[in-house]
């Protein structure tokens, strides 16, 4: 058993499937995520994928606070995720709500609705900050499983 | 003589009543005060006669005793007219725009949603921008409206 | 609405618009008869946020209201405010305030072009005209200290000044971009599996843009010469020589067309503003406290016409500001451009829009039928559906995704 844990977690820090959702962003950290994928920043050479269902990835990208409307949907989207599985916190109203903190449709930051395995702030968070971010999960996945909270640079 | 004036004197030569309630503030900005009754014909004849064909948008402010809903129209070549109408606090009703602009439908709901004017004539249709979840009479424009409505950690763990 | 066999929903989550927004369909076989859109996912508040909130507070959260077009929305409420309260400004502020607001029109279209391209399988297109966007976002950076959400303006004027060196970098950049833009331009209009996919789709007549009040590079594409730069000139427009572009297309080609005249306008207009650029200050002292008045400001965002209203009440916090942006004044009209069009159309006509619904505030659900059977399609899912639809009709990007190359790698 310890061996096909280990073959897992090989793979899944060879080749994370990450899901991405925008739970009422301002759209800043959502292009700066596409940018990662782009040819200069390149992230899909850490073997990172963007995948469409949540049944399929490991990782959940989030952008943005937490709105009213959007809640239900993240939790959901959270739940139908398979174990092991990580939350990325991307931009600062994403890890605390930032300037929308105290506008009446918002909640909060995404840890007010899923538990969050990794911080990346900014506004927006940069592509550097980004796969810095990622790299930083990466490597913690070889050490050990729960992931504890970690924050990124903000470079 | 400005076209802005031009405006000016034609809406004030056809409704008298407005003779002291525009002011043409500058380029391309006018801004008049009608009265709920007189809005009708008055946008009416600013929209057929005088070439506001465009709405841009609809403004809704919580003044106090009234709500205030500023109409903003304009010309094809950049001419706003500004339109600020009120309706009582107590019991406030307007008249949809829809048939004129079928776009202002966006406009008008969020008057509905978000300062509680309802809008007679306003075709069936989704809510907005408000979630379906929102609670009853809770209108967040309004100026006595101070909650925030609570996503604590509390209900989602 | 009455014809419809079933309705599919494509559900708030868009790994490809980024946005979540919900838009019911109500086909009959393949064809999209009706459609219901429920906006709403990002609304946050932000106007009654702003009457909470000083000038200076409100000029930060404006500019997040979006954050492809974050200057354009800071610009507009930043004019709005020195009107009321009677500013006039520096021209270097305006000239600056207009190049930031070109680079960022740049940008934007770059990233339409991307994105336009990924919806219809043309990859290949995503990648280079992002690559060439960062182009853009080092100037951005350069000039401003930031990639996104530059903060360039106050209320009074502009936060930073340009240097004598940093306009040929500026220049540079510019001239590589036209050399970049001149290609995809070539591609787009000469290529024919491009024209192919993209001639006839998401029709919308010069009629309806009037009728439905549509803004921006989609209406422009419908033939109707609409763009606040001229119409209502703000910032330093009124002093540059400049052209609005308009197509008789009235389709998705139109508007790609348009975006790629516009890139070419940037490009001139930008060089206008360096070599006229006026000496002075870049600001004038702005009032903590704005007197009593209002104002409406409007700017040419790249999605179009955003519309600012300010009332003050003669303290240091608004009384109430209203932000209509582009989007909800072009989002009404999609439902008229997909009527009787085929499900693998939807993607990419949506896209065309440019949609921001971050802007408007503000998800597409095509549900199957009259029973319980929901059938949610993802929008990737739909995505795909499209490329294969049309792949089947011919038109397919697999050898153009091979065989593209821009210029320059």
């Amino acid at each position: 058993m310890a061996l096909i844990k280990k073959i897992v977690n090989w793979a899944r820090r060879k080749s994370p499937w990450i899901l991405h959702f925008n739970s009422g962003a301002c759209n800043a950290c959502d292009i700066e995520l596409v940018a990662s994928l782009t040819p200069r920043y390149d992230v899909e050479r850490f073997g990172i994928q963007i995948k469409g269902s949540p049944r399929h990835a490991d990782i959940l990208v989030c952008t943005g606070p937490v709105t009213m409307q959007t809640k239900e949907r993240l939790i959901r989207i959270y739940e139908q995720m398979a174990e092991p599985k990580f939350v990325i916190a991307v931009g600062t109203c994403a890890c605390s709500g930032g300037v929308f903190k105290n506008c009446y449709g918002v909640g909060g930051g995404i840890d007010s609705a899923i538990p969050v395995s990794l911080y990346i702030p900014g506004c927006p968070a940069s592509p550097n900050a980004i796969i810095d971010g990622v790299v930083k999960l990466l490597s913690s996945l070889e050490e050990k499983t729960p992931v504890k909270a970690v924050e990124a640079e903000v470079l | 003589m400005s076209n802005e004036d031009n405006i000016k004197q034609q809406l004030i030569e056809k409704f008298s009543a407005l003779s002291d309630k525009i002011i043409v503030k500058r380029a391309r900005r006018i801004f008049a005060e009608v009265s709920l009754a007189d809005f009708p014909q008055v946008f009416d004849f600013a929209i057929k006669k005088l070439n506001f064909s465009i709405l841009t948008a609809i403004t809704g402010l919580d003044e106090g005793t009234v709500f205030g809903v500023i109409y903003h129209l304009s010309t094809e070549n950049g001419i706003m007219l500004n339109l600020h109408t009120t309706t009582p606090r107590d019991n406030p009703l307007i008249n949809t725009v829809t048939n004129y602009f079928p776009a202002a439908d966006a406009y008008e709901r969020e008057l509905v949603d978000l300062l509680g004017i309802p809008v007679e004539g306003l075709p069936q249709g989704n809510r907005y921008p408000l979630p379906d979840s929102w609670p009853a009479n809770q209108y967040p424009l309004r100026k006595d409206w101070k909650g925030q409505m609570p996503v604590n950690k509390e209900e989602s763990k | 609405m009455s014809n419809y066999d079933f309705i599919v929903p494509i559900g708030p989550q868009h790994p490809a618009l980024k946005e979540p927004e919900t838009f019911l369909l109500m086909m009959s076989g393949e064809k999209i008869k009706g459609m219901n859109v429920r906006l709403g996912y990002n609304h946050r508040g932000i106007e009654k946020a702003c009457e909470g909130q000083t000038y200076i507070q409100d000029l930060y959260l404006i500019e997040r209201v979006c954050g492809i077009c974050s200057h354009s929305h800071a610009s507009c409420f930043a004019q709005a405010v020195e009107e009321i309260a009677g500013l006039e400004l520096p021209k270097r502020a305006l000239y600056i305030r207009t190049l930031i607001g070109e680079l960022e029109r740049i940008h934007s279209h770059l990233l339409w072009l991307g994105v336009a391209g990924h919806e219809i399988g043309f990859d290949t297109l995503l990648m280079y005209t992002w690559r060439d966007r960062e182009i853009v976002m080092d100037i951005l950076a350069l000039l401003t200290g930031n990639r996104v959400n530059y903060s360039i303006n106050t209320i009074g004027g502009v936060r930073r000044d340009i240097t004598t060196e940093q306009i040929p970098q500026i220049l540079k950049a510019i001239d590589t971009l036209e050399e970049r833009t001149k290609y995809y331009a070539k591609v787009a209009t000469e290529d024919t599996t491009i024209t192919a996919r993209l001639s006839g789709i998401g029709l919308l007549s010069h009629d309806n843009v009037l009728k439905l009040g549509v803004v921006g590079p989609t209406a422009r594409a419908s033939g109707v010469k609409r763009d606040v730069r001229k119409d209502d000139p703000y910032a330093a427009y009124g002093e540059i020589d400049f052209n609005v572009i308009t197509d008789d297309h009235c389709d998705v080609y139109g508007r790609t067309l348009v975006r790629v005249g516009e890139l070419m306008e940037s490009y001139k207009i930008i060089r206008q503003v360096l070599a006229k650029l006026p000496e002075g200050p870049i600001t004038v002292k702005a009032p903590r406290k704005i007197p009593v008045g209002q104002a409406v400001s409007r700017y040419e965002a790249p999605r179009g016409e955003d519309l600012h209203y300010v009332k003050s009440n003669g303290t240091d916090k608004p009384d109430r500001v209203k932000v209509r942006a582009p989007t909800l004044a072009n989002v009404q009209a999609v439902a008229e451009m997909l009527k009787d069009r085929y499900l693998a159309d939807m993607p990419i006509v949506v896209a065309a829009i440019d949609p921001c619904f971050s802007c408007t505030d503000r998800m597409t659900s095509i549900s199957t039928a009259d029973k319980d059977d929901k059938t949610f399609m993802s929008w990737p899912k739909l995505r795909t559906y499209s490329i294969e639809w049309y792949s089947r009709q011919g038109v397919d990007f697999s050898d153009l995704n091979k065989k593209f190359k821009a210029p320059g790698i």
